[in-house]
C-alpha cells in the first residue's frame, strides 16, 4: 500500500506513519504497512496517540535501519563503547577540577622558605585572583553535578546517570552566561569545551552494563580525587592562575590515556573480528581533539610564530577546527564504509568479468 | 563467533562480508533466542511473535514492533529466519516468518549450550546445599 492511501485513516495510524519517517524511504515503502499494522494491533482501541516509548522505539529502529542501509550496523555498539569511555574520562576529570577549585593558602615549597628568609616572598597569582567563597570559580557547582552522575551508575541506574550527565552538560554550558552576568570567575573555556564534548558522547550510555563497568567510574573518580591534591599550586608557582598551567598539562595526558585505552580495547576486540572500537575512536575524535588543544595549538603557534606556548588566537582557531572537523569524521567514515561494503558485496565490481583483474 | 551451522568464511574478503553484512553473534541474546523459539513451532506474523515472546518469558519481555522488526531483519540477513507468506487481514498486511534450517540448527545448538549450563549449575547448587546442610546439634552431657 502506498502512503497516499492512508490519508483518511485514523489519527493514531497517521501519527505512527509520521514517526515512521525515521526509517529510510525504501524501507518505509516496503515494510511501513507491516510495522504500523503491528503497532495498531499492539496499541488497542483506546489509544489515541503513540506513547513516548513507542516514539523512541520507532526513532531507534529507524536510526538502526539507516545505519544498516549504509553498511554500518556495528556503529551503535561502537557509540555505546565510546559513551562508556567518555563517561569514564569526564568524571575523573571533574573530580580533579573539583580539587583544584579549592581556594586555600598555597603550601610553601622550598623556594618560598628561601624567599621569605630574604624578605622577597611574592604570593602566587592564584591566591590573589578573584574567587567564589572558598572556591576559585563557579566551576565547583558544575563539577559537583558531574560527580553526582557517578552515583546512580554505581547503584545500577543508567537512566538516572544519563539524566544527571545531561544536567552536567547543561551546567557546563550554563556557567558561561552565569559568569558573564555575575562577574564571577569560571573555569577556562579549554577546560569546559572537552567536558561538554565528553558529556554529549556519554549520553549514549547503554542500558545494560556489567557490574565492573558500572563501578569503574566511581573507582576512577576516587583515584583522581586522591591524586589531584598533588597538582595544587605551591606558593612559588606564582605563574599559575585558576587551572591555567595545570589544566593544560592534565588534559593532553588524559587524552593520551583515553586514546591508548581505545587502541588496546580495539586490538582486543579486533582479534575476535569486532571492529566497534574503531567506531568508538571516530566518535571520540572530537573530545580527544579538544582535550589536546594545547598540543595542536602549540604546534601551530610554534611553527608559525615560534611561540613557546600557544596564544589565545591559536587555541581558539584550533578549537573551531576540531569542533568542525571532528564531527565530520563520522559521516565521512560511514561513507567510506559504505563504499567498502558495496565493493565487498559485489566482488566483481571494477574487475574484468573474464579474467578478474582490476580495470 | 559464527552461527553454528553457518559456513565459516575463507579469506579476508569473505570474512568481512559475512561478519559485517550478515551475522548474528552467539551466544544469542535473550530476545533473539526467544524470537527463534517463538518461531520453532509454526510461522508467525509480527504481532503473534510479540505475544509468544511475552508468554515464553512469563510477561517479563515485551518486544516493541520497532525492536522486533530490527531483530527480524538481522535474523533474515543472517539466514536464520525467512519470510513464509503474506496475508491481508482487515486491510492490514501481515507477513509471516518461519525458522530456516540454519535457524533451527542455531536454536538447537544454543538450547543445548543452555541446557548444559543449567545442568552444571544445578549440580553445583545441589552439592553446595548438601555441603552446608546443618548437622544435628550435639548434646553435651546428655539427659540420660
Amino acid at each position: 500500500m502506498s502512503e497516499d492511501r492512508h490519508t483518511g485513516t485514523n489519527d493514531l495510524e497517521r501519527r505512527y506513519r509520521r514517526l515512521l519517517r525515521a526509517y529510510p524511504g525504501d524501507y518505509r515503502r516496503e515494510r511501513g504497512d507491516e510495522i504500523v499494522g503491528t503497532y495498531l494491533e499492539v496499541a488497542g482501541p483506546d489509544r489515541r496517540r503513540p506513547s513516548p516509548a513507542d516514539a523512541a522505539d520507532l526513532v531507534r529502529g529507524g536510526l538502526r535501519q539507516r545505519l544498516r542501509a549504509v553498511g554500518a550496523p556495528d556503529l551503535a555498539p561502537g557509540v555505546r563503547l565510546a559513551a562508556l569511555l567518555a563517561f569514564l574520562t569526564a568524571t575523573p576529570l571533574a573530580a580533579a577540577w573539583m580539587v583544584l577549585e579549592q581556594h586555600t593558602p598555597p603550601a610553601a615549597g622550598p623556594l618560598t622558605a628561601a624567599w621569605l628568609a630574604q624578605g622577597q616572598h611574592t604570593p602566587p597569582a592564584v591566591w590573589n585572583a578573584p574567587y567564589v567563597g572558598p572556591f576559585l570559580s563557579l566551576g565547583v557547582g558544575v563539577w559537583l553535578v558531574w560527580l553526582l552522575a557517578v552515583l546512580p551508575l554505581a547503584l545500577g541506574s543508567v537512566r538516572w546517570t544519563r539524566r544527571l550527565t545531561g544536567a552536567a552538560v547543561l551546567a557546563t554550558v550554563a556557567v558561561l552566561p552565569l559568569a558573564a552576568l555575575t562577574g564571577l570567575p569560571r573555569p577556562p573555556l579549554f577546560v569546559l569545551l572537552p567536558q561538554v564534548a565528553l558529556g554529549l558522547v556519554a549520553l549514549a550510555l547503554p542500558e545494560r552494563l556489567p557490574t565492573a563497568a558500572r563501578l569503574l567510574p566511581l573507582v576512577a573518580v576516587g583515584a583522581a580525587a586522591v591524586a589531584a591534591p598533588n597538582l595544587l599550586p605551591r606558593a612559588e608557582d606564582f605563574y599559575v592562575s585558576y587551572y591555567g598551567w595545570t589544566a593544560s598539562q592534565i588534559l593532553p595526558w588524559a587524552a593520551a590515556a583515553l586514546l591508548v585505552t581505545v587502541l588496546l580495547i580495539g586490538v582486543g576486540l579486533a582479534v575476535r573480528g569486532d571492529l566497534r572500537a574503531g567506531w568508538a575512536g571516530v566518535v571520540l575524535a572530537t573530545p580527544l581533539g579538544l582535550m589536546s588543544l594545547h598540543v595542536f595549538a602549540g604546534a601551530v603557534d610554534g611553527v608559525l610564530h615560534g611561540a613557546p606556548r600557544p596564544g589565545w588566537s591559536a587555541l581558539a582557531g584550533t578549537a573551531v577546527a576540531v569542533t568542525v572537523l571532528g564531527p565530520a569524521l563520522l559521516p565521512a567514515t560511514i561513507a567510506l564504509r559504505r563504499r567498502v561494503t558495496a565493493r565487498l558485496a559485489t566482488p566483481t565490481a571494477g574487475r574484468c568479468p573474464t579474467c578478474g583483474t582490476a580495470r | 563467533m559464527w552461527p553454528s551451522s553457518a559456513v565459516r568464511p575463507h579469506g579476508p574478503t569473505r570474512y568481512l562480508r559475512v561478519r559485517y553484512i550478515a551475522a548474528v553473534d552467539t551466544p544469542l541474546r535473550e530476545p533473539t533466542f526467544l524470537i527463534l523459539t517463538a518461531l520453532a513451532r509454526e510461522p508467525l506474523h509480527g504481532y503473534a511473535i510479540i505475544g509468544e515472546v511475552a508468554a515464553l518469558s512469563d510477561g517479563r519481555l515485551t518486544l516493541r514492533p520497532g525492536t522486533l522488526y530490527g531483530a527480524l531483519d538481522r535474523l533474515t540477513d543472517a539466514g536464520l529466519v525467512a519470510v513464509d507468506r503474506e496475508e491481508t487481514v482487515d486491510g492490514r498486511l501481515r507477513r509471516y516468518y518461519r525458522l530456516s534450517p540454519t535457524g533451527e540448527t542455531t536454536l538447537a545448538a544454543e538450547t543445548e549450550r543452555l541446557r548444559r549450563n543449567v545442568e552444571a549449575a544445578t549440580a553445583r547448587l545441589g552439592a553446595r546445599s548438601r555441603a552446608v546442610r546443618p548437622t544435628a546439634p550435639r548434646t553435651a552431657g546428655g539427659l540420660a
